[in-house]
C-alpha cells in the first residue's frame, strides 16, 4: 500500500516537528527545575561557598558531612516542628473545614452557594505578603486586637472599682480607701510590679490629683492600672506559631472548600435522591455516596497540603521572619538564612532544600499508603 | 422532587437546628474571613493618629495622604509595570508551550513521550521554592542574575509541569480523527496545531492563565532572590517594605497593602467564576 512507501517520510516529518514542539518546554524545565535539582545535590556534598562555581577558588566533594550538621542542629529540629505544625493545621484543619463548608454548602443546607463560596475564597487571591503584614498588625500590642481586650478590661477593671469611690463629689482620699482599692485590684495590678511600698505611694498619686470627683480618679486609676494585653506567649516556643497556624487556617481553607464542592458537583445527584428515596438519613448519603467519591479528591488535596506546607515561606517571612531569636523558624526560612544571612554555606542550605524535598516526598508516600489501606479502592 | 425529610416532626425539628447552626457557622467564618480585609481598606483612609486613637471606628476625616505617601515611598510606580510584565509574559509563555509540547505528547507517537511526560509529571510534586538557592546559584553562573530574563524563565519553567499536564490530558479528550483526517489531507504539524488544536485549546488555556496570573502577580520568595534592583521588582516588594523600619506608620502600610491588593480583588471580583473553575480543574497534583 502507499502507506508503507511513504512511512519514512512521514516518520521523519512528524520526529521534527515532535522534537520542536516539545524542545522549548523541556528545556525550559531543566533550566528551572532538572539542573537545580542536580545543582542542589552535588552542593550539599561539597565545599563550595560562594565566589566563581567554575575557574574560581576550587572546590570538591567531601561528603555528607552538611547533612550530619542539619541532624545535629537544634535549629534544625524547632523548624522541622514548626513545618510539622504547619502539616497537621493543613492537613486536619483546613481540609475537614473545607469539606465540611463544601458539604454544607453542596447539600443546599445553606442558601446562595456562590455568594459562601465566593467570600470564603477571598483570602487566597490576595499576597501572602498583605495577609501576613495584615495579621502582624492585628496580632501586635499597639494593633486592633490589643485594643478590644484592653478596652474589655479596663471597663472591667472600672466596674471593680466604682463601687469604692461613692456617688459623686470630691473623693476623701485616706488609708482606708487606699487599702481598699489595693485589695480590690490585687496582687497583679497596682502592688506588685508598680512600687516599692504600694500603700503610701498609692496615697501620694491620689493626693496629688488634688480634689477630683470619682470619675476623674477612676480614669487615673485605670489608665495607670488596668491589665494591658502583652504578647509575651509569642515569645513561647511553642505557642508563638499559633498566630501563623491561625493565619493559615484563614488563608487557604477557602481553596479546599473550592476543590471539593468541585468534586461533589460530579457526582450523580440521581444516586443521592434514589438513596433518600429508599430511606437513608443524611449520615448515611455521606459515608456511602459522598465521601467514597471524594476520596480522591481528598488525597490529592492532602497531597497539595503537605507539599505547600513544607516548602511555605512567604507567609512567615512577612509575618515574623522567622523571629522572635528563631522560634517561629520553619525550614524555608533556615535554608535562606544559610545561603543569604551571614557568610553563605551554600551546602548547607542544598542539604536543607534536599532534606525539605525527602520529607514532603516521604509524607506524599505516607499518604498514598494510607489510601491504599484505607479506601480509593473506587473508580 | 420535593427533597423529604425523613419521617417524623423530630426530624423536622433536627434539621431545622442542623440548618441554623450551618447559617451560624459559615456567617462566622465569612465575617471573619472579610472583615480584617474590610478593616485594612477602611483604616487606610485614617491619618495614622486617627488610627491611634480609634482602631475600629469608621474614618471621621478620611484621606487620602497615605496612599501619596504609600505610592512614593513604596516606589509604586515602578513595581506595577513589572508585576504586569513578569505576569503577562510568563502566563503566556506557560500557555504557549503547555499546548505545544501537549499536542506532540498527545497526538504525535514517540518513544520519547513516555520518559519525558513523566519528567514533568513529577515536577508537579516539586515546588520550586526549595530549589532557591540552587536558582540563585544558576542565574548567577548563567550572567542573568538581575535581568528580567531570570524572572521570566523561572516562571515559565515553574508553571510548566502543571500547564504541560493540564493541556496534554486536554489535547488527548480532542478526537485523533481530526488529526490524521488533516494529515491524510497533507497538512503539516505545524498547520495542524495552529488551525485545528489551538482553538480548541481555550478552556484549558482559561484554566492556566487563571492559576498562573494569581500565583506570578503575588509571587515573592523567588523574585526577591533573583534580582535585587528595585526597577526589576514587582508588587509584593513594595508591600513588604512596609513590614520593617516603616510598619508603625499604619496610615502608610495600609495604604500600601490595599495598593497592593486592589488589582487581585478586581480581578477575583470580574472573573470569580472562572478563578474558582480554574483552580478546581488544577487541583490534580498527585
Amino acid at each position: 500500500m502507499t502507506k508503507s512507501i511513504a512511512a519514512p517520510r512521514v516518520d521523519r516529518e512528524a520526529g521534527r516537528a515532535y522534537w520542536l514542539m516539545v524542545l522549548p518546554a523541556f528545556l525550559a524545565y531543566v533550566l528551572v527545575m532538572g539542573f537545580p535539582i542536580v545543582l542542589s545535590i552535588v552542593l550539599s556534598l561539597s565545599d563550595f561557598n560562594g565566589g566563581k562555581m567554575f575557574g574560581g577558588a576550587p572546590w570538591s566533594i567531601t561528603g555528607f558531612q552538611q547533612y550530619s550538621k542539619i541532624l545535629a542542629d537544634p535549629y534544625f529540629w524547632s523548624a522541622l516542628k514548626n513545618n510539622f505544625y504547619i502539616v497537621l493545621v493543613s492537613v486536619f484543619g483546613q481540609l475537614p473545614l473545607g469539606f465540611v463548608f463544601a458539604y454544607v454548602i453542596y447539600r443546599r443546607i445553606v442558601k446562595w452557594p456562590d455568594f459562601w463560596q465566593g467570600i470564603l475564597y477571598v483570602p487566597n487571591i490576595i499576597s501572602v505578603i498583605v495577609v501576613g503584614i495584615l495579621w502582624q498588625t492585628i496580632f501586635s500590642p499597639y494593633g486592633p486586637l490589643a485594643d478590644i481586650i484592653n478596652g474589655l478590661s479596663r471597663r472591667d477593671f472600672l466596674a471593680h472599682l466604682a463601687p469604692l469611690l461613692g456617688g459623686s463629689g470630691p473623693v476623701a482620699v485616706g488609708d482606708d480607701l487606699v487599702s481598699r482599692i489595693l485589695a480590690a485590684v490585687g496582687p497583679t495590678g497596682v502592688a506588685a510590679a508598680h512600687f516599692a511600698s504600694p500603700a503610701a505611694d498609692l496615697k501620694d498619686i491620689l493626693i496629688s490629683l488634688g480634689s477630683v470627683g470619682p470619675k476623674e480618679m477612676l480614669e487615673t486609676l485605670a489608665n495607670l492600672f488596668a491589665p494591658k494585653w502583652t504578647a509575651d506567649f509569642l515569645s513561647i516556643p511553642d505557642l508563638a506559631m499559633l498566630p501563623i497556624l491561625f493565619v493559615i487556617l484563614w488563608m487557604y481553607t477557602g481553596m479546599y472548600l473550592i476543590l471539593f464542592l468541585a468534586n461533589m458537583q460530579k457526582i450523580d445527584t440521581q444516586l443521592i435522591e434514589a438513596a433518600r428515596i429508599d430511606g437513608a438519613h443524611e449520615g448515611q448519603v455521606m459515608r456511602y455516596i459522598i465521601l467514597p467519591a471524594l476520596s480522591g479528591t481528598i488525597v490529592n488535596s492532602a497531597i497539595l497540603a503537605i507539599s505547600g506546607s513544607l516548602s511555605s515561606f512567604a507567609l512567615v517571612w512577612a509575618m515574623t521572619g522567622g523571629g522572635p531569636s528563631r522560634i517561629t523558624h520553619i525550614l524555608a526560612i533556615y535554608m535562606y538564612d544559610s545561603a543569604f544571612r551571614g557568610a553563605p554555606q551554600y551546602p548547607l542550605a542544598n542539604a536543607i532544600a534536599l532534606v525539605m524535598v525527602l520529607i514532603s516526598f516521604a509524607l506524599i508516600g505516607v499518604t498514598k499508603i494510607v489510601e491504599k489501606r484505607f479506601g480509593g479502592k473506587e473508580e | 422532587m420535593q427533597d423529604k425529610a425523613p419521617g417524623s416532626g423530630l426530624g423536622r425539628i433536627a434539621a431545622a437546628i442542623a440548618k441554623a447552626l450551618a447559617y451560624i457557622v459559615m456567617t462566622t467564618f465569612s465575617i471573619m474571613t472579610v472583615y480584617p480585609i474590610f478593616w485594612l481598606i477602611m483604616n487606610s483612609f485614617k491619618s495614622t493618629r486617627e488610627f491611634q486613637m480609634d482602631q475600629l471606628g469608621f474614618p471621621q476625616a478620611p484621606t487620602l495622604e497615605n496612599y501619596v505617601g504609600a505610592w512614593r515611598l513604596g516606589e509604586f510606580a515602578k513595581l506595577i509595570p513589572n508585576s504586569f510584565i513578569y505576569t503577562i509574559v510568563s502566563t503566556a509563555g506557560i500557555i504557549f508551550l503547555s499546548v505545544l509540547a501537549g499536542f506532540a505528547f498527545a497526538k504525535i507517537k514517540s518513544k520519547w513521550t513516555g520518559p519525558i511526560y513523566a519528567s514533568f509529571v513529577v515536577g508537579i510534586l516539586l515546588t520550586v521554592q526549595s530549589l532557591m538557592i540552587p536558582l540563585f546559584l544558576e542565574v548567577n553562573l548563567l550572567g542573568i542574575y538581575d535581568t528580567r530574563t531570570a524572572v521570566l524563565l523561572v516562571y515559565i519553567g515553574a508553571g510548566l509541569p502543571m500547564g504541560i499536564y493540564l493541556a496534554t490530558e486536554f489535547i488527548k479528550s480532542i478526537p485523533t480523527a481530526l488529526v490524521e483526517s488533516a494529515r491524510i489531507d497533507g497538512a503539516g504539524y505545524f498547520r495542524i496545531f495552529r488551525s485545528i488544536i489551538l482553538p480548541m485549546t481555550v478552556p484549558v488555556a482559561t484554566t492556566l492563565a487563571i492559576l498562573n496570573i494569581t500565583t506570578t502577580w503575588n509571587e515573592f520568595a523567588l523574585i526577591n532572590i533573583l534580582v535585587s534592583k528595585t526597577d526589576l521588582k514587582s508588587l509584593p516588594l513594595g508591600m513588604f517594605r512596609f513590614s520593617g523600619s516603616l510598619s508603625s506608620d499604619y496610615g502608610k502600610q495600609f495604604a500600601a497593602l490595599t495598593i497592593g491588593m486592589a488589582p487581585m480583588l478586581i480581578f477575583y471580583v470580574a472573573f470569580r467564576r472562572q478563578i474558582t473553575k480554574g483552580v478546581a480543574a488544577g487541583a490534580v497534583k498527585g
